[in-house]
């Protein structure tokens, strides 16, 4: 069971998200049936994994709640709100258990799994049933066929996904069917026998036509035909079978889980063409899914990462040494050996990104409680969920996401009165947004509540000291918004329990800008704030200006530089011991990067190259020895040896093997 | 107690004194390359390497342990590697990997100067190697300052 559990945790996790997206839908639309058949069918899953797995209290709890969705199927149950909130209590019940399970290894949950069955029996009015005890195992024989066709078909999805699920795992999965001699006497101890052999073979009998318990009634004609699961060969158990007594014939099959289909099919006439038709349009679709993806190691990427650098460090190298020969034979290789390695590149990039969906799944459950805590009513709204990004980022983007989504609900959307007292919709939209943009993937947080009230920033921001009254009044509006992102600034006197306007935007901002991305913020009165997050398509390759001081490279990434120039020493100014130049009117404070690092330097000479770069909204100077030009770094981390230098966010092979520190611009300036 | 229990260790010399780490924990040997200095490092931080397109940090052990040692005598970098840090020890030469009995190992003896960086004294063919303690001397310069 141990080999299965990572694949359980997974798969179960996978399956969760989607029980959550399906619900949050049909909390929209309680009447829709076909909703309401997606979450059962989640539920199914979870319960026959979790019952396979032996953990029980979370096959029960999915039990309870599958009852449930079953009686709104069957139409004897409405959808309340009441019981919409007590079903994604169940599925963190679920998720509880779950986490509980990848930690411990058990589903022994605090949460008392008896009385939320019993409380949610009551409030769906669920009778006590006779096969609840069941609820652990695969197979959930006694519901089948009870209740007619619909479970039929929730059934045989069932057996295919099983099917699917055993030949991933390798095993072999067949369609048997077994011919008794005409006028055979015990024909149920024949099929008995026959169901017995399989198991000895250590396989496993999925379904059976006709089933199980019409077979003990021996109401059947002289064939019985099953799906079962085997790592034996074919021919291994055509001969075991056919071995016993008063068998004619013995017909084994491989069943893929497509032509299965087919198979279902035939065996079940009965059914309504349409719905066949849509139920089998859909399984292709989830096969199409599932054989095309992998799941990999993410060491192992990490790894494929690593020598992809080398190899572009390697090949660099050649053509630096081969430059000096200018050998004609060796152009056209070399040529397509640098064609390769970009494409090669690119394809290692494009296996470490995932799609956003990954960090924005989560966060429509969680507008959903927030907005009910906070009794507002938010239409919230998410586009390009398929934009990808590197996987490096899921982990770290999800919670300046999740400040930015709280902030906009709890401090940005007013109240449904305020609202309508300003002529706005009664219903406040919040919509979270990604798109790729050049380089870079662009996230919005958008709502049209309030916006920030920049008068009360700015009295703060004299209040803290961070700007002289008379200058105060000089300052854009988007130079006030900027004080948002200075720690520890908050406009709001009670910091309420869910989050304090402005705080976090600090943090959101540190986070961002360790990824080597940046944010900024708008922000009009009663129109709404937009907060924009740019981050780099990847955190593993980036783009970097090179440039020497004192003998050695540095590279600043092309994301933070804005311009180059050539600056003669009488353009220097000093404004308060600070140097600074103007360009185009603009006062832009200038540094040596020689004096910020404190590394030796001769005197600064008559005419030096000047790096602008940009941090957060401000331009600052960075005087440099030497500009060596632009060029694609693979970024490797220093280690916790420097976990306290913040002037460097890790380091870069260059084509000759030497090393480049890669400058972390807001660490800096 | 006597305990017979026999343990492998790399001995090198560090200055004008031999020393030895747990060979567990060392990766490779390599000779001396050029190191690329990190301004605003920590003082026994020489730089950085490129090892094999890794960029591993050097360290300067005599600087951590409070040894004066000439630079120019630092002709080896022993890289260790534990679970998370992987680092470069600048040190004279490298003796080799020799075996010894946990009982030939002086744990009595406390050192004033190193700490908790010693683990021991190593009496051996009449001379004294220095057991230093890897984890610690890893945990210590991987601190952050002020922690």
């Amino acid at each position: 069971m141990e080999e299965y559990l990572g694949v359980f945790i997974d798969e179960t996790k996978e399956n969760l998200q989607q029980l959550n997206d399906t619900l949050l839908k049909l909390e929209e639309n309680p009447e829709n049936m076909e909703l309401v058949n997606d979450a059962f069918r989640a539920l199914h899953t979870l319960k026959g994994m979790a019952g396979t797995m032996g953990f029980n209290r979370m096959a029960k709890l999915c039990h309870i709640m599958e009852n449930v969705l079953d009686r709104a199927r069957n139409g004897t149950l409405k959808i309340s709100s009441d019981i919409m909130d007590r079903i994604f209590e169940g599925v963190d019940l679920i998720s509880k258990a779950l986490e509980k399970i990848v930690n411990e290894g058990s589903d022994e949950i605090e949460e008392d799994v008896d009385l939320f069955v019993d409380t949610l029996k009551e409030l769906a009015n669920i009778p006590q049933e006779k096969n609840e005890e069941k609820a652990g195992e695969k197979r959930n024989a006694n519901n089948e066929g009870v209740e007619g066709t619909i479970e039929r078909v929730a059934l045989s999805e069932e057996v295919a996904s099983v099917l699917k699920k055993a030949k991933s795992e390798g095993y072999r999965t067949y369609y048997v069917k077994v011919i008794l001699k005409e006028g055979t006497q015990l024909k149920s101890a024949r099929i008995y026998l026959v169901l017995h052999r399989i198991e000895e073979l250590k396989g496993e009998v999925v379904k059976t036509i006709p089933p199980i318990e019409d077979i003990e009634e021996e109401k059947f004609e002289n064939e019985v035909e099953m799906f079962v699961i085997t790592r034996e060969e074919k021919e291994k158990l055509s001969e075991v079978l056919s071995s016993i007594a008063d068998i004619d014939r013995v017909i084994i099959r491989d069943v893929e889980p497509v032509r299965e289909e087919r198979v279902m099919k035939v065996a079940e006439k009965a059914e309504v063409e349409e719905e066949k038709k849509e139920k089998e349009e859909e399984k292709r679709e989830r096969k199409k899914i599932s054989s095309q993806t992998v799941r990999v190691d993410i060491e192992k990427l990490d790894t494929l990462m690593d020598l992809m650098g080398e190899l572009v460090i390697a090949r660099s190298r050649i053509v630096e040494v081969l430059k000096k020969y200018n050998i004609k034979e060796v152009d056209e290789g070399l040529t397509q050996l640098s064609r390769i390695t970009l494409d090669l590149q690119n394809v290692v990039m494009k296996i470490r990104m995932v799609p956003i969906a990954f960090v924005f799944n989560r966060f429509p459950r969680m507008v959903r409680d927030l907005s009910k805590q906070l009794n507002k009513e938010i239409n919230f709204v998410v586009k390009g969920e398929e934009t990808e990004l590197d996987r490096t980022f899921v982990e770290e983007i999800g919670e300046p996401i999740l400040h930015l989504l709280r902030n906009a609900i709890d401090h940005g959307i007013e109240s449904k009165e305020e609202r309508i007292a300003k002529g706005k919709p009664p219903v406040g939209t919040v919509v979270l947004s990604a798109r790729h943009e050049g380089n870079n993937v662009v996230i919005e947080v958008e709502d049209d509540g309030k916006g920030i009230d920049k008068e009360k920033v700015l009295k703060k921001a004299i209040e803290k000291g961070l700007v002289s009254e008379a200058r105060a009044a000089t300052l854009s509006d988007q130079e006030i918004l900027n004080f948002l992102f200075v720690p520890g600034f908050s406009t709001r006197e009670d910091v309420s329990e869910v989050s304090g306007r402005g705080v976090g935007l600090d943090v959101v901002k540190n986070v961002v800008e360790s990824l080597n991305g940046s944010v900024s913020i708008e922000s009009e009165k009663d129109k709404g704030t937009k907060v924009t997050i740019r981050l780099p398509l990847t955190l593993a390759i980036i783009q970097a200006l090179l440039v020497k001081v004192s003998g050695f490279v540095y590279a600043i990434p092309i994301a933070n530089v804005d311009t180059t120039l050539r600056v003669s020493k009488g353009e220097i100014q000093r404004v308060q011991d600070r140097k600074v130049i103007v360009i185009r009117g603009e006062v832009i404070p200038i540094r040596e990067l020689w004096e910020i690092l404190q590394v030796p330097h001769e005197a600064t000479p008559e005419t030096m190259e000047v790096v602008i770069v940009r941090a957060g909204n401000r331009k600052h100077g960075i005087v440099v020895d030497e500009l060596l030009g632009q060029d694609d770094i693979v970024i490797k981390s220093l280690g916790k040896v420097f976990s306290d230098v913040r002037e460097f966010s890790g380091a870069a092979i260059l084509g000759d093997g030497s090393i480049a520190l890669i400058v972390n611009v807001s660490g800096i300036v | 107690m006597v305990s017979s229990q026999e343990v492998e260790i790399l001995s090198f010399l560090l200055g004008d004194q031999s020393m030895a780490f747990d060979v567990d924990s060392v990766e490779m040997v390599i000779e001396r390359t050029e190191i690329r200095p990190v301004p605003k490092a920590k003082f026994f931080v020489e730089g950085v390497i490129n090892l094999r397109g890794r960029v591993i940090p050097v360290v300067n052990l005599g600087k951590v342990l409070g040894i004066n040692v000439e630079d120019g005598e630092l002709k080896s970098i022993i890289v260790v590697k534990t679970k998370d840090v992987e680092v470069g020890f600048l040190v004279n030469r490298v003796w080799g990997v020799m075996r010894i009995l946990e009982s030939q190992v002086d744990h009595l003896s406390v050192s004033d100067k190193f700490g908790k960086k010693f683990k021991g004294l190593i009496k051996r063919d009449g001379s004294l190697i220095v057991y230093l303690n890897i984890e610690e001397i890893i945990e210590e310069i991987t601190a952050k300052e002020g922690a």
